[in-house]
């Protein structure tokens, strides 16, 4: 069971991502506002936000944490058309007693001609890798030579993906027997433009990554894509928020070790939860790849999590305002059909006069909003729902009362 | 509004008040639901709030359209434009103040008929109310009334009207003379004042959008367009304005005003309404028609006008509301995201919050957390009683805290480290100890059942009496060496080469496993023992009585082979719950050698069925059904196949659809790090593992618990020992100021890099051991440093720490010497913990570094110390 609670976040605007370091001591916001916060968790357990600077000159899309093993490290991409990478710093005296940490900008990386729209460091054991994903559909690799000196990047890979680009994700194995693979996702709604899901692999003979695997399946604008940490499994998994949420598997077929051809995988849907109805948003794993939490339009957060059978279900749901879910059920609730139209019958053999809901005929049935009115059916539809009857009968008479005596005096006068 | 849909509209005033007009209007409050409970009179609008109808007024019929007088006061003023044209002031408000009865009843006549399309009233000069009207060719079509001209010059008939009492309201007053007029020759569809200037009104007429200046109304500056419907001006960014035409939204910049900036992708259905959102920017809602899902444009990221030839980015949502055709929606004026939302028919409303996209992250300890528009929400997971089984990282975490692994000795107990609830768990540690009883035989015995048994050879059948009968039993038994092996790996004899089972059964009886001992007691052919253990369960407290009436059954045994028993006991058995009993009548019923219904009884422990096929399978069969079950272990991922398997490649295949099922890497580990010395350790999968597990420890921070595990993997695999970090050298001689460096690394020791060893006993410890030059001062005492460690114990051995209290290791720790990497200066460690707990600059003179801070990770606390 999941609780949840609020955090002042002190954002002037919309937070458009929320990112932890390895140890999840530390945790990293991004906004509209143009600015990034850094949050550090006290021995207690409470986030205090130790630094907030101006990151971009546009919306800041997304903030991630490079591996500690190289340093306190962070990147932005932003609307402005850049990425940044952030180092923190020992500043002035005292800063670490006041709790405030200083961040400098190490570098920006201007080479999108549009927003960029997601940045993320590569699996640690690739060196200090940055990647960038960008409306114009290009993905680019940096790489910091020297670990040590964090303002010189060199763009080693630019990789045309053809559709406007919206979300990466690393497959995080260490492991030798997976080359170094990513996933691209495109927001593009266009069906016909095909799979939204692409898989790029590095190839060691060509020293280029490659195209491996289209997702066919998945069509639809795709908002955020994420491998599970691969924790020594045999094959990857990738979860997709597109307009559900989907994982998918990827087997990697054993290939004989002569051929040095791209991977083929076996790829298998695993999954496929449309119990958002509408668009999800975001997917994260949890460090075991065993929780998958997702969020949509439907202002929720749900969790899945598989059995032993590989059959997932979701676990819980959560209001994205960290208010408990009724346990009715998750959907926004269908009010009550009918409960304004019953009133009317049984008003109609009442007094009900003037001021509180006409009679279904007289005066105004020939006017042009005679057609207003609910057909017969509906009404029949309604009395058939006993359920439903004592509490709609009790309606009008308070209203009527109400309404008539307020309405009444008014007349008079 | 449409005229044939109902319309919503928030007051803006009272957060909690709204108006529906459809043929009449209607004045609800909104509220909680928790008070509106009492009141049956109150529509639940959401989960949270309902609705109460406060008022209804059906004064003004043939309604067009509808505005909401923007002053506080007079409250609930509404101005109503109707079919012929008229606008009409009226009231839901109980307001009774001179102002509210002057103007509760004043009509605005056009001098011709036609419809009035729609009203729009000044946001500033609030007397000021536009009324767009259909086309007539000898009138105006945007007429702009002044609500408190009646004493400007109207027609006399009118301004008598106006002189009446107020209480003969129905009667009206009836102005008539506009205070402005534009817009000749063409109609009005809509209306809206700039924010920018409260002078300027755009209207969107017949073909074109247009704003007129009241201060010259003679002119205007227009731009040709369809999209003239709805137009509606962005609250947060004045100069941006929205209409549409049919399914199409424009998005204009008034300052830019030839084109429009954007047009939203086309909906197949004409458009009803849109909306910009008033408490967050650039937010539009739209609704088309015949629809129950409201379309959101998030342009929030777009600056006006784009400056450059930026793309401006656009996020296309879909909310539903509800599962009804919507008639309309309205905003709340200030209540973040929230609208409230009427259906086409039966006015059903919905109260409704459009939530922000939620980003979100989990924390590598399992805590999620995610941002809602503004808000941070931190998620934890508490533990609740009887819950669903926990996530595998928490049982992880619960296990590495708990040393689960560590425990070499008494492997056994690891399945109490580790909760002691999980069976597959249980069988893996328990066969761990059967594979250090065997000594001499350990290579054999780690490459498991399946390749003992593959080697069997000089195997001996016998036919055994019953126990405690007479009768010859026609079941053969097998016997041979690797036999009797696996029967002490499954755990059914005990070590020795009797061939005896009293032990285990008394084991067992004492667990309580009764049905299991029973079982285990027939098939040693001893009925008597097995029916002696049966009552004994039954007597017991928590027993199950009916064991005495199984007991019963089974003392009835007979090997006649068309017995009413033989065939009562083979159809009746299939409805035994328990697995083992059920296998006991298989056994008796079965003829001999074709023991399926016990073999294959998928709910015994697979130890007992593999003994069970050591005794009564021949050499043909046994090989045969080992590797079948074999297979089936390593496709199921099942632990209790680690028995058959051993710790071999074929148990690594199966640890490794076990890690694909649970991504338990951390019992993986520990498992495959028992089989060091074999070649399995050096399989990729395995050392794939190892370092997930250990950065799974690093990420948890439990740092300690990772040093003792790279200790374990150290002992038990020496090639995965890490040299000796650092080296520190003589500034004189250069050599290693290590006594013994070379000879002997330091072995994986916590804090080795930091620490000398060396022997005191060849010369002083201040003095570098090659050239005995002195080392280097501490920066804080001035003396030179210097480590004595040669009495300090190994820290892997938890018993010979015991002596040591706290403080003298602590001692020890203070004498070592270390440096900062960044300033290069030092000294004793004790010294400068002391001096950086009251200092953040480095102790010696004129250097700035701030040696403690420079690295966040080293601040971090492991969260496993004790």
């Amino acid at each position: 069971m999941f609780v949840a609670r609020s955090i002042a976040a002190d954002h002037k605007d919309l937070i458009h991502d929320v990112s932890y370091d390895f140890h999840g001591r530390r945790m990293a916001t991004c906004s509209s506002d143009q600015s990034v916060k850094v949050w550090d968790k006290s021995e207690s357990g409470d986030w205090h936000c130790t630094a907030s600077w101006k990151t971009h000159s546009g919306s800041v899309w997304r903030v991630t944490w490079a591996h500690p093993e190289f340093g306190q490290v962070l990147a932005s991409c932003s609307f402005d058309r850049t990425a940044a990478v952030w180092e923190e710093i020992v500043g002035e005296s005292n800063d670490k007693q006041r709790g405030l940490s200083h961040w400098i900008k190490r570098t920006t990386l201007v080479d999108s001609r549009t927003s960029v729209t997601d940045v993320k460091f590569a699996p640690k054991h690739m060196g200090l890798m940055l990647t960038t994903c960008s409306a114009d559909g290009v993905v680019r690799i940096y790489e910091a030579p020297d670990v040590m000196n964090l303002s010189q990047w060199s763009l080693q890979h630019e990789i045309s993906c053809k559709l406007s680009c919206s979300c990466i994700s690393w497959n995080p194995s260490s492991s030798r027997a997976h080359p170094s693979m990513f996933a691209v996702g495109s927001d593009d709604s266009n069906v016909a433009y095909g799979g939204k899901v692409q898989i790029y692999e590095y190839n060691e003979n060509t020293r280029k990554y490659g195209k491996v695997e289209t997702l066919m399946t998945v069509t639809d604008a795709v908002h955020d894509i994420a491998f599970a940490p691969n924790l020594g499994r045999s094959f990857h998994v990738l979860a997709i928020a597109t307009k559900d949420v989907r994982i998918f598997k990827l087997a990697p077929m054993r290939k004989e070790s002569s051929s040095t051809g791209p991977s083929k995988f076996e790829v298998q849907i695993v999954a496929q939860f449309d119990h958002h109805n509408s668009q999800v948003w975001r997917v994260s794993w949890n460090i075991t790849s065993t929780l998958l939490a997702s969020s949509g339009d439907d202002g929720c957060v749900r969790l899945w999590k598989a059995n032993y059978m590989d059959n997932w279900k979701c676990t819980g749901i959560l209001r994205g305002d960290g208010s408990p879910l009724s346990a009715s059920s998750g959907q926004p609730i269908s009010t009550m059909v009918g409960s304004s139209l019953l009133s009317q019958n049984a008003l109609n053999g009442m007094s009900a006069g003037r001021y509180f809901f006409p009679p279904l005929d007289a005066p105004r049935a020939g006017s042009r909003f005679g057609h207003l009115l609910p057909p017969s059916s509906l009404i029949e539809h309604c009395d058939a729902e006993p359920v439903s009857q004592p509490q709609q009968q009790s309606l009008p008479h308070r209203h009527s009362s109400r309404a008539l005596l307020s309405l009444a005096e008014a007349e008079e006068q | 509004m449409s005229g044939s849909k109902p319309d919503i509209l928030w007051s803006p005033h009272h957060p909690d008040r709204y108006v529906i007009c459809d043929s009449e209007l209607g004045l609800y409050r909104i509220g909680p639901i928790g008070s509106a409970e009492a009141k049956p009179g109150s529509l639940p609008l959401s989960e949270e709030t309902a609705a109460t109808l406060l008022a209804i007024n059906s004064d003004t019929p043939y309604m067009k359209c509808v505005a909401w007088y923007p002053k506080q006061e007079p409250e609930c003023l509404l101005a109503v434009g109707q079919a012929n044209g008229r606008v009409v002031l009226t009231s839901l408000g109980q307001s009774h103040t001179s102002t509210c009865k002057e103007l509760v009843g004043k009509e605005f006549v056009p001098k011709h008929a036609r419809q009035c399309n729609t009203l729009a009233w000044n946001p500033v000069d609030s007397n000021l109310l536009a009324a767009g009207l259909d086309k007539h060719r000898a009138d105006f079509s945007v007429l702009i009334w002044d609500i408190s001209s009646k004493l400007a010059a109207e027609s006399s008939a009118a301004a008598e009207k106006i002189r009446l009492p107020p209480t003969d309201v129905d009667s009206g007053s009836t102005v008539t003379k506009p205070l402005y007029e534009i817009g000749q020759n063409d109609a009005c569809l809509s209306l809206c004042w700039l924010l920018r200037d409260p002078k300027l009104l755009l209207a969107g007429m017949h073909r074109n959008l247009a704003i007129f200046d009241l201060r010259n109304t003679s002119q205007k500056t227009f731009v040709n367009t369809k999209a003239i419907q709805g137009v509606t001006v962005d609250p947060h960014f004045h100069d941006r304005v929205a209409s549409f035409f049919e399914g199409q939204v424009a998005i204009w910049d008034l300052r830019k005003f030839e084109k429009p900036v954007l047009t939203l992708t086309e909906q197949p259905k004409p458009l009803t309404k849109v909306a910009w959102c008033p408490t967050r920017t650039g937010l539009l809602a739209t609704l088309t028609r015949d629809s129950n899902i409201i379309r959101l444009y998030d342009m929030q990221h777009t600056p006006t006008p784009i400056g450059d030839e930026t793309e401006p980015t656009i996020i296309e949502r879909s909310v539903k509301p509800c599962e009804s055709q919507i008639g309309s929606f309205a905003w709340h004026p200030s209540s973040q995201n929230r609208m409230v939302v009427v259906s086409a028919a039966n006015r059903v409303m919905t109260d409704f919050t459009v939530f922000e996209r939620i980003s979100l992250a989990w924390s590598s300890t399992t805590s999620l957390m995610w941002a809602c528009g503004r808000h941070l929400y931190d998620c934890v997971e508490e533990a609740v009683e009887g819950a669903v089984e926990k996530d595998i990282a928490t049982k992880m975490r619960e296990r590495a805290q708990s040393r689960y692994g560590h425990d070499t000795l008494q492997v056994w107990r690891n399945h109490l480290l580790a909760g002691g609830s999980d069976p597959q768990l249980k069988s893996l540690c328990a066969e761990d100890l059967e594979l250090k009883l065997p000594g001499n035989k350990q290579s054999l015995v780690y490459s498991g059942i399946k390749n003992i048994v593959k080697s069997s050879s000089g195997t001996t059948e016998s036919r055994r009496c019953w126990i405690g009968s007479d009768r010859q039993t026609d079941v053969p038994r097998y016997h041979s060496e690797e036999r009797s092996l696996a029967l002490r790996l499954c755990g059914w004899v005990s070590r020795g080469s009797d061939i005896d089972v009293e032990t285990f059964l008394r084991s067992l009886e004492q667990e309580q496993e009764w049905e299991r001992a029973a079982a285990i007691a027939l098939f040693n052919l001893d009925i008597r023992r097995a029916i002696q253990i049966l009552n004994k369960g039954a007597m017991t407290d928590r027993g199950d009585l009916n064991l005495n009436v199984v007991a019963m059954a089974l003392s009835g045994y007979t090997d006649e082979k068309s017995s009413l028993w033989r065939e009562m006991c083979s159809s009746l058995r299939l409805q035994l719950k328990n697995p083992y009993l059920c296998i006991m009548f298989a056994f008796l019923t079965s003829e001999p050698g074709a023991y399926d219904g016990v073999l294959y009884e998928s709910s015994v422990a697979v130890r007992d069925r593999v003994a069970f096929a050591c005794m009564f399978l021949s050499d043909a069969q046994l090989p045969r059904y080992i590797e079948k079950l074999t297979g089936e272990m390593k496709d199921a991922g099942n632990l209790e196949g680690i028995l058959l398997t051993g710790l071999t490649k074929d148990g690594v295949d199966l640890m490794e659809s076990y890690v694909d099922i649970t991504g338990d890497v951390q019992t993986a580990s520990f498992c495959m790090l028992k089989g060091s010395p074999g070649e399995v350790l050096k399989d990729p999968r395995v050392q794939c593992w190892i370092e997930n597990y250990r950065n799974l420890l690093d990420a948890w921070r439990f740092w300690h618990k990772r040093a003792e595990f790279d200790i374990l993997r150290g002992k038990l695999d020496p090639s995965s020992k890490p040299l000796a970090q650092v080296f520190v050298s003589c500034n004189f001689c250069g050599k290693s100021i290590s006594y013994s460096g070379s000879a002997l690394p330091h072995q994986g020791r916590g804090f080795s890099q930091y620490g000398v060893s060396g022997s005191p006993t060849k010369s002083k410890v201040t003095s570098c051991p090659g050239c005995r030059k002195p080392l280097p001062r501490c920066a804080l005492c001035l003396m030179n440093m210097g480590t004595p460690v040669s009495n300090c114990p190994g820290t892997g051995k938890s018993e010979e720490k015991a002596d040591l209290t706290r403080e003298n290791k602590l001692a020890k720790f203070n004498n070592w010497f270390t440096w900062c990497h960044n300033c290069r200066h030092g000294g004793h460690a004790g010294h400068m913990l002391s001096w950086f707990r009251d200092h953040t600059e480095c102790p010696v003179s004129a250097c700035t570094c701030k040696c403690m801070q420079l690295d966040t990770t080293g601040n971090l606390v492991p969260s496993d110390s004790s």
